[in-house]
């Protein structure tokens, strides 16, 4: 989430190098698509460069590349003659200057402020009141300039009113982190990209720049007006928590940790996003469906494309995040449950990538559903293992993968595929989801120049749902509607709808909203949609009816097969049929609001693998 | 004083272990349970763990599945199952009777209800199989201000520490998963349950049964040896699923009397 938020979208984090000492160096560095050079002009820096030096530098350096003279505490006539001799686009001043002294060269300026203890950045940026932008920088006693150690983040604003340079202690593993974290207008980068000091590395600017190009994995900090949820049992409110039998308790502990530690390490962190960016294809593109939205004849609609996403869901986001987790924990062996099949695939393709046994635990009914997606499992060399209990879909093969995980604990990482199951899953998958409404927040500034009015997803567990929806929860004047699977009407009985009409019940390690019999057992649901059917859905969701935040709605199996046709002729684009539920809520909603009103929907996954429920409904053979 | 601490006290005193068979309640039939519990009593129960059914019991293996599978088909509800217990006690009031199964449909009947309605058949303890302690403050509280005993397990992953807090929590037994995976399991390493039903003992004073994986004479009597009860459930519901329904009355205490035996035969 935006920490400067300025109401300026910052559609990228611009780069400054500073200390750069060789012509060949500001020269690479251009290459790379740098936006700016720093020259040092204070003598005791090891990076002090000479007048001949800094004028061999810029003449060396193409347009449009910003030269930055740093100054500490430099005698007026001092800079006078640098500047009368370098042409320098703008000052530095990394001392004590007062505004007086950063004003009287006529030139613009960056206030540089080290971050100490209790450094009131507020009372700086009004006291530097023309400044450009501030530096901040870490601090260390005694030593002046780039002290190379990363200050605590925690400490800026979230509401400035400048211009953020970020610097000290960034290197290509942490950059991606830092913007991540705290979206600045710039990062400065000096020590991180170097051999030696003074001399820049091409392999480490180049990394650098990569990491400084990559957007967000995940959200290192809550959404600071909501209760920071879920608490540390892992409870929203009276839902959620761990209610697994006592073989579980140990290994979910041990999990607990591991994410807890991993969260917070820049090395697994720089990981994911290498391969949500590489891998999984991100950032996914938001589409602005201009025939849909003229057709529907108001709001505007635009569509987050999970569809693009490799694998062709929102599913693979988290399973590259949970299998990096499980290969950091030593593990050999993943599980996973599927319904739909799209996690299944998820994961057996994460299992691919890093070379770990895969076993996919599958309903037999579903397996009937779903006959591509199994053939993808198994030419991904995964395993699928048929559930014949119970029901026969979702539920049971998550009974039978727990049942798997309770007897390999040892070596096995059970990656869950969506917001349910016991605490730590219904954050963790949370987390690794919300890259989702990150970029969407992003997009939506550049693309539409604001935040969204509405937002749209559907929700079977609901980590699609929570993925869009969880950057947004505190923007309360945006509304958020999560769609249920009302399969062939809710006063049929024969549904997926349980936050539209079940009860809390304790079920898969967690309290929330199920569909079940008067005595406590769990229904058999119904849905059009695989990845819909399921009696339960993840304790955030639970929590989030409850207070009101988020609207549950529900739409049947034909409203859901009707938006899946329109969007497939009127944009050239094939929905899964989940997504179609949202899609179908958008299309009763969208023709009632103004033309000027932004809906964003979540198209989670793509249609292919339903054609055939689609062909059939419609008594096509193919 | 309680069933369950009258029932090993008796057992200490003469130095035997405990066994504790497992049926599911309406399995096959729901008028078969209660004279199936006699039975077992007659055969040399000490204690009755009563299966209460539920849709998705995600701890146990495929026999105890099915159990539940067709129990359900015969409509078993908790509150039938609870009926049963009123029954089985209109001629035995010594038994203890110890309801096993999963936590929705207790979530879903109200825990005041339930434990209401429990202490006043004659239920002598609860094991909740997905309900660990750290999310069982305010049932345990209810169940023990109704002297039912709330009963935990502890299984080989549970840490010093757990095991500690567990043997705080619990009452009337513990209950020791000698394995690592589901009900029905196979491969019983006594050894390795002997040496963690020794640690488990430097916590508590409470009895220590094991269960999972015990299937035959030759396993019972193992156990009974290192521990103070022998849980047998799987074994007992495979005869339930192949013998047929005239029989199970001859079968079941027949197989519970043959364990008895090599249990007191050590």
């Amino acid at each position: 989430m935006s920490k400067f938020n300025n109401n300026q979208p910052i559609s990228r984090t611009r780069v400054k190098i500073c200390g750069i000492t060789r012509p060949h160096d500001a020269q690479v560095a251009a290459k790379l698509g740098v936006d700016a050079i720093g020259l040092v002009f204070y003598k005791n820096s090891p990076r002090a460069v000479s007048v001949k030096t800094a004028q061999k530098i810029i003449q060396a350096l193409p347009p449009f590349v910003t030269t930055v003279g740093l100054f500490v505490n430099a005698e007026p006539t001092f800079i006078h003659n640098i500047l009368a001799q370098v042409p320098l686009d703008i000052l530095q001043f990394h001392g004590e200057e007062s505004p007086d002294d950063c004003r009287r060269f006529d030139k613009p300026y960056i206030k540089a402020l080290r971050m100490r203890q209790n450094v009131d950045v507020q009372a700086f940026a009004q006291r530097y009141s023309d400044a450009k932008a501030l530096l901040l920088d870490s601090y260390v006693q005694g030593v002046k300039g780039g002290t190379g150690v990363i200050f605590d983040w925690q400490q800026v604003p979230s509401d400035l009113s400048k211009p953020i340079i970020i610097a000290g202690g960034l290197t290509p593993n942490n950059v991606s982190q830092v913007i991540t974290t705290l979206c600045p207008y710039a990062v400065d980068v000096s020590g991180g990209v170097e051999s030696a000091k003074g001399i820049k590395n091409a392999d480490k600017m180049t990394a650098f720049m990569k990491g400084a190009s990559m957007v967000k994995s995940i959200t290192l900090k809550k959404t600071p007006s909501l209760p920071d949820l879920p608490d540390s049992d892992g409870h929203f409110g009276p839902y959620g928590g761990l209610f697994v039998p006592e073989t579980l308790m140990q290994p979910l502990e041990e999990l607990q940790k591991a994410y807890q530690h991993y969260l917070n390490d820049s090395a697994f962190l720089a990981e994911l996003n290498d391969d949500l960016h590489h891998f999984v294809g991100r950032p996914s593109a938001l589409y602005h469906a201009t025939r849909w939205s003229q057709h529907l004849g108001g709001a505007q609609i635009y569509l987050k494309r999970e569809d693009l996403n490799h694998t062709g869901a929102h599913k693979i986001n988290n399973t590259v995040g949970q299998a990096l987790l499980a290969k950091r924990m030593g593990k050999t062996r993943v599980i996973a449950e599927t319904g739909a099949g799209q996690h299944g695939v998820a994961t057996a393709t994460v299992a691919a990538r890093f070379g770990m046994e895969c076993v996919v635990y599958m309903g037999s009914k579903d397996i009937k559903r779903q006959a591509i997606n199994v053939y993808r499992m198994r030419l991904l060399g995964a395993e699928v293992r048929a559930v014949e209990s119970g029901s026969k879909t979702l539920k049971d093969a998550l009974n039978e993968a727990m049942r798997d995980w309770v007897t390999h604990v040892d070596n096995t990482f059970y990656i869950i595929g969506t917001v349910a199951g016991p605490h730590p899953y219904p954050l963790m998958v949370r987390d690794f989801q919300a890259v989702i409404g990150r970029e969407t927040r992003q997009q939506i500034k550049v693309l539409a120049g604001r935040l969204p009015d509405i937002l749209i997803a559907c929700v079977g567990g609901g980590s699609n749902a929570i993925g869009l929806f969880y950057p947004f929860l505190d923007d309360t004047d945006i509304t958020l509607y999560g769609v249920e699977a009302a399969g062939d009407g809710l006063e049929t009985g024969r549904h997926a709808a349980p936050l539209c009409t079940g009860k809390p019940g304790v079920l898969h390690g967690n309290r929330t909203y199920l569909m079940s019999t008067e005595e406590g057992q769990i229904l058999e649901t119904h849905s059009i949609s695989a990845g819909l059917d399921y009696p339960g859905v993840g304790p955030e969701h639970a929590w989030l009816k409850d207070n009101g935040r988020v609207e549950y709605v529900a739409v049947t199996d034909d409203e859901a097969l009707d938006a899946f046709h329109d969007l497939t002729r009127l944009e050239g684009i094939m929905p899964a049929l989940e997504s179609s539920h949202a899609l179908a809520y958008c299309k009763k909603i969208a023709p009632t609001l103004d033309k000027d009103k932004i809906i964003v929907i979540n198209l989670s996954g793509r249609g292919d693998k339903d054609i055939h429920t689609v062909a059939a409904l419609e008594g096509i053979k193919i | 004083m309680s069933r369950l601490k009258t029932c090993f006290d008796q057992l200490r005193a003469q130095k035997r272990a405990a066994l504790i068979p497992f049926i599911t309640a309406g399995d096959p039939i729901q008028t078969l349970t209660v004279p199936l519990m006699h039975g077992l009593v007659e055969a040399g129960a000490d204690v009755i763990e009563l299966g209460v059914p539920f849709s998705d019991p995600m701890a146990d293996g495929p026999v105890i599945q099915r159990a539940s599978e067709r129990a359900l088909a015969q409509g078993t509800s908790l509150r039938d199952v609870l009926d049963m217990v009123k029954n089985f006690r209109l001629q035995n009031q010594t038994t203890p009777v110890v309801l096993m199964g999963y936590l929705n449909p207790i979530e879903i009947m109200g825990y005041k209800t339930f434990v209401q309605a429990a202490e006043s058949v004659g239920v002598d303890g609860v094991l909740t199989v997905d309900l660990p302690p750290e999310e069982a403050t305010d049932l345990s509280a209810l169940l023990r201000a109704h002297a039912i005993a709330p009963i935990f397990l502890i299984a080989p992953t549970t840490t010093p520490k757990r095991i500690k807090h567990i043997c705080v929590q619990a009452s009337g037994y513990l209950y020791y998963v000698s394995l690592k995976g589901v009900t029905g399991s196979a491969n019983l390493d006594v050894i390795s349950v002997a040496k963690k039903v020794t640690e488990i003992r430097q916590h508590t004073d409470l009895p220590i049964g094991v269960g999972f994986g015990i299937k035959d004479v030759q396993s019972a009597a193992q156990v009974a040896k290192v521990s103070d009860a022998v849980i047998v459930g799987s074994a007992l519901v495979r005869l339930v699923e192949t013998e047929a329904q005239d029989k199970l009355l001859k079968m079941i205490p027949a197989f519970v009397r043959a364990l008895r035996q090599g249990m007191d035969a050590l």
